[in-house]
């Protein structure tokens, strides 16, 4: 990228009051992205004993002195050390068998036609009422959890990858066969890049899905977890703790969304076009 | 003729039809050979199974009957002693152009210092210098067409199979693509079986120009060219003997196309 950089002109002086007013934009567009959400608290911290009561929604300020106790007492960490384990493998086991299976079916018809079938109807049970059998299976500790976030991240993956690989253009694969690449030259040549984009809207899709999972199973049964925290402070009235347990999940979804952005745009770099390409023939 | 690279001998091709018991016909017995260095040119009304003919010179398609050889060898598995050069510049987007170009050289285990010289040389003749780190998306649809060609040119396959290359060009584009490659083809003294419907095209740029009838389908003519070379490709009519050569490929090819006649 750094070429383009280069070749354009350096901005005259013509130019400079446009850029100045495109930083502008840029501000103003960020204050507005915060107006709603600033909004919201302040609505809820005004109507918070004034129009329902606060034992039903609590406050921000009684969820953020909440979470500064939560952290500064200590209370929360082994809850967060259990969920991140959970959410992690869960996440990486889902994604890593959603690749394999879909980029193995995606490339053989035969294996599809056998086996797609199948995938469907597991994709049509509710996860979420695999949970208890899950407990039975795997135990009340991290592995009932990891196994459930595990499929659902599964199946949104493998349905992304498969789609993917069987979308590549057939004529760009043979004219990759033309040009004397193996069947492994094709899949790092052709195949992989082509369905990256798949993949990779798929492993952002799966983050709220492995959140989901986890939750689910530990609401289910379990002996430490965000989940069972969240779960026991709506059980003794503590909305404030309740909302802290959710500020906590929604922070986690947030930044592996900007991390899972970043990589994205990284690895996506030839799908943003710059705005002046070279025209001529 | 000239030792005759491809050759391809009593082309039978159908294809299953949808809904229909019996396959329909495309391809009814086609023979003609492309020889050594020569241009030869195919043409034919649309639906007739022009495009069918590289696919099988490339071995990604076998004929129903009859066979193609290269060289004496018949056909039967991916041809990696030809370069395709597709309708649409089908360039891979997530490569850059000098990746892009790079490629065939890559995947037949050319040394990396080869490489880079022989990329940058297949840029300079395509007139590319200076885009080696553009990704296609970023370039014009005449300037990913040239690409192809270099990733094409790039790697000396023994024939050059181009099908409609410049069909979803602008004329102007067109008419510079046409002249470039006319003048690459003869500097590298390049064997090339060229698909068009265009006959302007056909008889400025080839050899030899094969006929082909609608479907199923025949060959009708396979017309020698001999205009000499280079000729001017921005004003066709210029060149001495053009209108006779354009006639006779005419001629021909008039019975093929349904011109309704209008009352004045």
């Amino acid at each position: 990228m750094n070429e383009i950089a280069a070749t354009a002109p350096p901005p005259s002086d013509a130019e400079r009051p446009r850029a100045r007013r495109r930083a502008w934009r840029k501000a103003l567009h960020r204050v507005a992205l915060l107006l709603p959400g600033a909004a919201i608290l302040i609505f809820w911290q005004w109507s918070a004993g004034r129009l329902i009561k606060e034992i039903y929604v609590s406050k921000p300020t009684a969820v953020a002195a909440r979470l500064y106790e939560l952290f500064s007492s200590g209370e929360i960490y082994p809850h967060l050390w259990t969920t991140g384990q959970e959410l992690v493998l869960g996440y990486v086991f889902g994604v890593t068998g959603g690749i394999l299976a879909g980029y193995a079916l995606g490339r053989s018809p035969r294996l599809a036609g056998i086996f797609e079938p199948y995938v469907m109807a597991f994709y049509g049970i509710p996860k979420i009422a695999l949970a208890p059998l899950f407990i039975i299976w795997f135990g009340i500790g991290i592995w009932s959890k990891i196994a459930l976030a595990a499929i659902m991240v599964f199946f949104l993956v493998f349905y992304n990858v498969y789609s993917g690989v069987r979308a590549v253009d057939r004529e760009l694969i043979n004219l990759t066969l033309v040009m004397g690449a193996s069947q492994r030259q094709l899949t790092t040549h052709v195949y992989l890049p082509a369905a990256a984009p798949y993949v990779l809207l798929g492993m952002r899709m799966a983050v709220p899905y492995s959140v989901i999972g986890v939750i689910v199973g530990e609401f289910t049964s379990s002996t430490q977890g965000l989940g069972l925290f969240i779960h026991e402070a709506s059980s003794t009235y503590d909305p404030a703790g309740v909302f802290a347990g959710i500020v906590i999940l929604l922070a986690f979804v947030v930044v592996a969304n900007v991390l899972a952005g970043k990589l994205e745009r990284r690895i996506l770099r030839w799908k943003t076009p710059i705005a002046h390409a070279p025209s001529d023939i | 003729m000239s030792e005759a690279v491809l050759s391809f001998d009593a082309i039978r091709q159908d294809f299953p039809a949808p809904g229909a018991d019996s396959a329909i016909r495309v391809i009814d017995g086609i023979s003609f050979e492309v020889g050594s260095g020569k241009f030869v040119a195919v043409i034919g009304p649309s639906g007739c199974g022009k495009s069918t003919l590289l696919q099988m010179a490339a071995g990604l398609l076998m004929p129903t009957r009859g066979g193609v050889r290269h060289r004496g060898r018949p056909v039967n598995d991916v041809n990696r002693e030809v370069g395709f050069v597709p309708q649409q510049a089908q360039l891979f987007p997530w490569k850059t152009l000098a990746e892009n170009v790079e490629l065939p050289l890559l995947l037949r285990g050319v040394a990396r210092a080869e490489r880079q010289q022989r990329v940058a040389a297949a840029l300079e003749a395509a007139g590319l210098s200076g885009f080696e780190h553009y990704f296609p998306g970023q370039l014009s649809g005449g300037m990913q067409k040239r690409g192809s060609i270099a990733r094409t040119l790039v790697y000396r396959p023994d024939v050059i199979l181009m099908d409609e290359p410049f069909g979803a060009l602008d004329a102007q584009t067109r008419m510079v693509m046409q002249e470039d490659l006319q003048m690459l083809a003869q500097a590298a003294g390049a064997t090339v079986l060229f698909i068009t419907h265009d006959i302007t095209e056909a008889v400025l740029l080839a050899d030899h120009v094969v006929i082909m009838s609608q479907r199923p389908s025949r060959l009708l003519a396979n017309i020698a060219i001999d205009l000499p070379r280079p000729r001017d490709v921005f004003e066709p009519f210029r060149n001495a003997g053009f209108d006779a050569a354009y006639d006779a490929v005419w001629s021909v090819f008039r019975s093929q196309i349904d011109i309704r006649r209008r009352p004045h």
